[in-house]
């Protein structure tokens, strides 16, 4: 009998822009992102590589399974850390890098200009894993027994959001999308909303929630969102879980626990369960049942 | 299964010409005028909340664009067409009606919006030319 399909979520870095080292962020953690997703066959997703993915490579020690890495977009933050991933150092792994298009050369190009000379002491193809580079095709693909799917998102460059799903479990990842820039939330029709169809009634969705709504106004346009703002499209969304993602380097532990409760009030007034949003801390599991 | 999304060339666009003042028209890929702005709508006589989408050919049914000479001006050959089709930028002066007004002259520009995954559409831009 095929196994209940579920998949395993674990935040390895929830920071946005840059890592953070200071004590006062320790509880939610100071590593850009990086988050694992285990399917129901064992099989690893990756969704990007900042310096969360140093730790999560420790864990995969000896083990064989076939890793994806579905990149969202070449910011430094969710690249910084591929060069620390251990499974890249070993030979007998095979990895496949997944990422957006561009207009200005192929994914390992566009990768290979931060993992070179001089910004970098290892070139890329002095790694001794099997890698292969591929841009994500439109649509809907098959990776093991999930379904992926990948949509350009609103954030600066080209930047993807995600959707993976086993059966009727779905993880969206929007870790950096601003899709209120020029519109309302509330009233804008669904499909001109970005990201939408991405996080139609997913069972997590973690999303941007780097600014306060008093820290947005001298921000937009950078990318980013509002935590009102990710909860706003959240709702018209309808996912299940809310995952505030990709905290600002200046949000201390404590603010993040204020910006907590001031978002679980905002998702009881728009009609959600106060439990079910929380603020994105490294080392977070959780299970995606069906 | 998911809902559907517009491509994010197209929801950009939109967002863009929402907050401009010059009339601006936005076209999908398939040849539907999925939205204009409210410039747009003053300048045609009706917002398109009240239209909602349609094709091109309904609104050339509508606006009857014309040349010079007065020969009518088929769907394939309007800047819309063209830069969807052709993906490149297309100028051209024209005369049109608006709703039930007589007829106006227009200098239009049509911007093809090719992303990294093909053309997904244009922008159009409409400007009156005055005293004409
Ligand atoms: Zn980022
Ligand atoms: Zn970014």
């Amino acid at each position: 009998m095929a196994p209940e399909a579920n998949i395993q979520v674990t935040l390895w870095g929830v920071r946005g822009s840059i890592p953070v080292a200071d004590p006062a962020v320790f509880r939610h953690g100071g590593n850009t992102p990086c988050v694992a997703l285990r399917l129901s066959d064992g099989a690893r997703v990756v969704l990007d590589a900042g310096s969360g993915i140093r730790a999560l490579g420790d864990t995969l020690a000896g083990t064989r399974e076939p890793l994806h890495i579905l990149l969202s977009h070449l910011h430094l933050d969710h690249i910084q850390g591929l060069l620390f991933f251990k499974p890249l150092f070993d030979a007998d792994r095979e990895i496949t890098i997944w990422g957006p298009p561009a207009g200005d050369g192929s994914l390992r190009d566009r990768l290979s200009r931060y993992l070179s000379a001089p910004l970098s002491p290892i070139e890329m193809r002095e790694l001794p894993a099997r890698v292969s580079y591929r841009t994500c095709p439109p649509g809907t693909w098959r990776l093991g027994p999930a379904l992926v799917e990948a949509a350009l998102v609103n954030h600066r460059g080209p930047t993807f959001g995600y959707r993976i799903s086993e059966g009727r479990a779905a993880v969206c990842y929007l870790p950096d999308h601003e899709p209120a820039l020029g519109q309302s939330l509330e009233t804008s029709e669904a499909e001109w909303i970005s990201g939408y169809a991405l996080a139609r009634r997913a069972s997590v969705l973690i999303h941007d929630g780097q600014y306060t709504d008093s820290e947005y106004q001298a921000h937009l346009g950078w990318g980013h969102s509002a935590v009102s703002d990710a909860l706003l499209f959240a709702r018209r969304a309808e996912a299940r879980r809310v995952i505030l993602f990709h905290h600002d380097p200046a949000h201390s532990d404590d603010d993040l626990d204020g910006l907590c409760d001031e978002a679980r009030d905002r998702w009881s007034a728009l009609g959600g369960d106060a439990n079910s949003v929380e603020i994105a801390a490294e080392q977070r599991e959780l299970s995606v049942e069906p | 299964m998911t809902g559907s999304n517009q491509p994010l060339e197209l929801i950009l666009a939109r967002n863009l010409m929402s907050s401009l003042a010059i009339p601006s028209f936005l076209v999908d890929n398939a040849g539907m005028l999925v939205f204009y702005n409210a410039a747009a709508g003053e300048l045609l006589g009706k917002r398109f909340e009240e239209i909602g989408r349609r094709s091109l050919a309904e609104w050339s049914a509508d606006h009857a664009p014309f040349e010079q000479d007065g020969r009518e001006i088929p769907t394939e050959d309007l800047p819309f067409t063209i830069a969807v089709r052709e993906s490149r930028p297309v100028h051209r002066r024209f005369q049109l009606r608006a709703d039930g007004g007589p007829p106006m002259e227009i200098e239009s520009s049509a911007v093809p919006l090719a992303g990294a995954s093909g053309c997904q559409g244009a922008i159009v831009v409409f400007w009156p030319v005055s005293g004409a």
